[in-house]
């Protein structure tokens, strides 16, 4: 289903020689194009669609979740879309041909090959097979690398062990990502994730630099006492748009009575203390606040 | 105004230069695959070589603002070890037609050895294939030699005059070049050879067509500034604009586009520093300051 919409997707937005240039690749694929001929494939596309953004529709975005929950295109650009089209167009995407394949074929990947190549992971059947793979993406220095793997993807949370997916949310943390989109969060936010969120805003606290916003999705209902401590040290500093992730972060964090003694005036952070005051405080409810987030779009 | 460094070395340059470019005006720079001041002893060591082109460096300029390109290449030095160089051919189109790779280089004669020829010979047949641009390294010592031979051979293997730039010309070869067709690009060394002083006296003598300026800094002596620096002493010796700006910029553009590589309208706005490098549409970071301040965090 997933693989249908993105042809789909990809058919509107594809130019006529970009058309040409799909048709005769998925005749190259059918042949079973492999090794060399199949990274051929993925560096040519580069000729025929452009780093663009998507322009996704709502009713795109909201097929794109129904398809795979937890899973969204809508920080893919154009060329990355042919690319993944590229690759859920191999007839032998379940076989050991495949797997061996997939895996050589980061070793002569550019940034952005690599980048549709992680994208597709979550797409394709028997997933963990990867995860090693996946893993690799967490240790990039590029940030476009990194969020290819870890952001708008069901993936991370269903394979990674604890020590991966630690990693992933605290770099993602030290990144500065919109760790909204870090998919199911929500349902692993362990007492030793809280703690190493709590340790990285003491260090940056004791070097006299400004947290992350992400910080406040990292905190849940654990380590009680040091919590309360950030909460309320943190508060008479804090600019509005960070109060107003420090009223969900709260209630998330199990600090009810330190949430109904905040009591903001701010119209802006007013309606999250509401939010929060009533229980609405799952990971969605911070987008608004990363509204400077021009890779969402 | 902006310049164009279509032939410098980032990958042996700190951030410090990248910084300086940036601020003097550099907007584009292209990266030739060359060697690495010592031989390479394994085909992997090219392979992680051709992957830091087009990737890690490219992602680092980024984040000063400048478009970095590269050209993917079996320089003539390593092309004399005959097994490795073999090797490293057969993964040559593994990287060559990747995003961002503008030609074939840099590549010819150092020598000028049979085993050089062989390889040289093979790259010129991959690039007249795909319909690619050649940059061709001559040589230091038998520099008018290699220079013609380089040419004599690029047009048997089918290589059209318009697609061939021949690098580190000086004022004995150039004429040779253009009267061939071809690109002459001149680099711009300090202290010794093509000094600025001399570039500017080759622009008055030969007019700008053809001529591009360059300065292969690399991990020896060498100026990452050189091109801005020449185009303000061609300035304050009454060059005129147009053809600074031809020799310094739109010749090398001209040149390297026909790659198909080089989104033009693109280079023309102003530098958006994007560390997510996801060249779209969006102004949120147009005229930021590149974030040198803090280190790569990883
Ligand atoms: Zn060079």
């Amino acid at each position: 289903m997933v693989r249908e919409l993105l042809t789909e997707l990809m058919e509107e937005r594809l130019s006529d020689n970009g058309r040409i240039f799909w048709n005769k690749a998925q005749s190259e694929l059918q042949e079973g194009a492999e090794g060399q001929g199949f990274a051929k494939l993925l560096a040519l596309a580069s000729r025929y669609a452009k780093r663009q953004p998507l322009g996704l529709t709502e009713t795109e975005l909201a097929a794109a979740e129904g398809a795979l929950p937890g899973w969204s295109p809508r920080a893919w650009n154009r060329l990355e879309l042919l690319r993944v089209n590229l690759i859920l167009a191999r007839p032998d995407l379940p076989g050991d041909s495949f797997e061996r394949d997939f895996e050589a074929q980061f070793r002569f990947a550019d940034e952005g090959e690599t980048c549709a190549l992680y994208r597709s992971i979550p797409l394709l059947p028997q997933g963990e097979r990867f995860v090693w793979r996946a893993t690799e993406a967490c240790r990039t220095n590029m940030q476009t690398v990194f969020e290819a793997i870890a952001l708008d993807s069901p993936y991370p949370v269903t394979h990674f062990d604890d020590t991966a997916w630690n990693q992933l949310v605290i770099k993602a943390l030290f990144l500065d990502c919109p760790l909204y989109r870090v998919s199911g969060l929500d349902q692993r936010l362990s007492p030793e994730l809280t703690r190493m969120a709590l340790d990285w805003a003491e260090e940056r606290h004791s070097a006299g630099r400004a947290y992350h916003l992400g910080l406040w999705l990292c905190l849940g209902p654990h380590d009680e006492a040091r919590v309360l401590r950030l909460l309320t040290d943190h508060w008479p500093s804090a600019s509005e748009t960070e109060r107003a992730a420090m009223v969900l972060a709260a209630e998330r964090a199990g600090q009810q009575a330190w949430l109904a003694s905040v009591e903001p005036q701010d119209p802006e952070v007013l309606p999250y203390w509401q939010n929060a005051k009533e229980g609405r405080s799952d990971q969605t409810q911070f987008a608004p606040l990363f509204a400077d987030d021009h890779s969402a779009q | 105004m902006q310049y164009f460094d279509p032939h410098i070395h980032m990958s042996s340059r700190t951030t410090d230069d990248y910084q300086n470019m940036a601020a003097a005006g550099i907007r584009a720079v292209i990266e030739p695959a060359f060697w690495m001041g010592q031989p390479r002893t394994n085909v992997g060591s090219f392979i992680d070589y051709f992957a830091s082109l087009v990737g890690w460096e490219r992602f680092r300029a980024s984040q000063f603002g400048i478009a970095h390109y590269c050209t993917i290449g079996i320089n003539s030095k390593e092309a004399n070890n005959e097994g490795l160089a073999r090797e490293a051919l057969e993964i040559l189109p593994n990287f060559a037609l990747k995003e961002g790779v503008v030609a074939i280089g840099e590549i010819g004669y150092d020598e000028i050895t049979p085993a050089e020829e062989y390889v040289y010979q093979r790259q010129l047949e991959f690039a007249v294939e795909h319909d690619m641009v050649v940059m061709v390294h001559s040589p230091h010592r038998d520099k008018k030699n290699g220079i013609i031979r380089s040419i004599d051979v690029a047009r048997e293997a089918g290589v059209p005059m318009n697609k061939l730039v021949i690098d580190h010309n000086n004022e004995e070869t150039v004429d040779d070049v253009l009267n061939s067709g071809a690109w002459a690009a001149f680099t711009i060394y300090p202290n010794t050879k093509m000094g600025s002083e001399r570039m500017v006296e080759v622009v008055r003598k030969y007019g700008p067509e053809r001529i591009i300026v360059d300065s292969s800094a690399d991990w020896g002596v060498s100026d990452p500034l050189s091109v801005p620096k020449t185009a303000n002493l061609m300035r304050e010796r009454g060059i005129d604009e147009k053809a600074i700006e031809l020799s310094c910029w739109g010749n090398a553009l001209a040149a390297y586009a026909q790659s198909g590589q080089i989104d033009e309208e693109e280079l023309a706005k102003p530098a958006v520093i994007d560390q997510r490098q996801s060249y779209n549409d969006n102004t949120v970071l147009r005229g930021q300051q590149p974030r040198v301040d803090e280190p790569v965090p990883n």
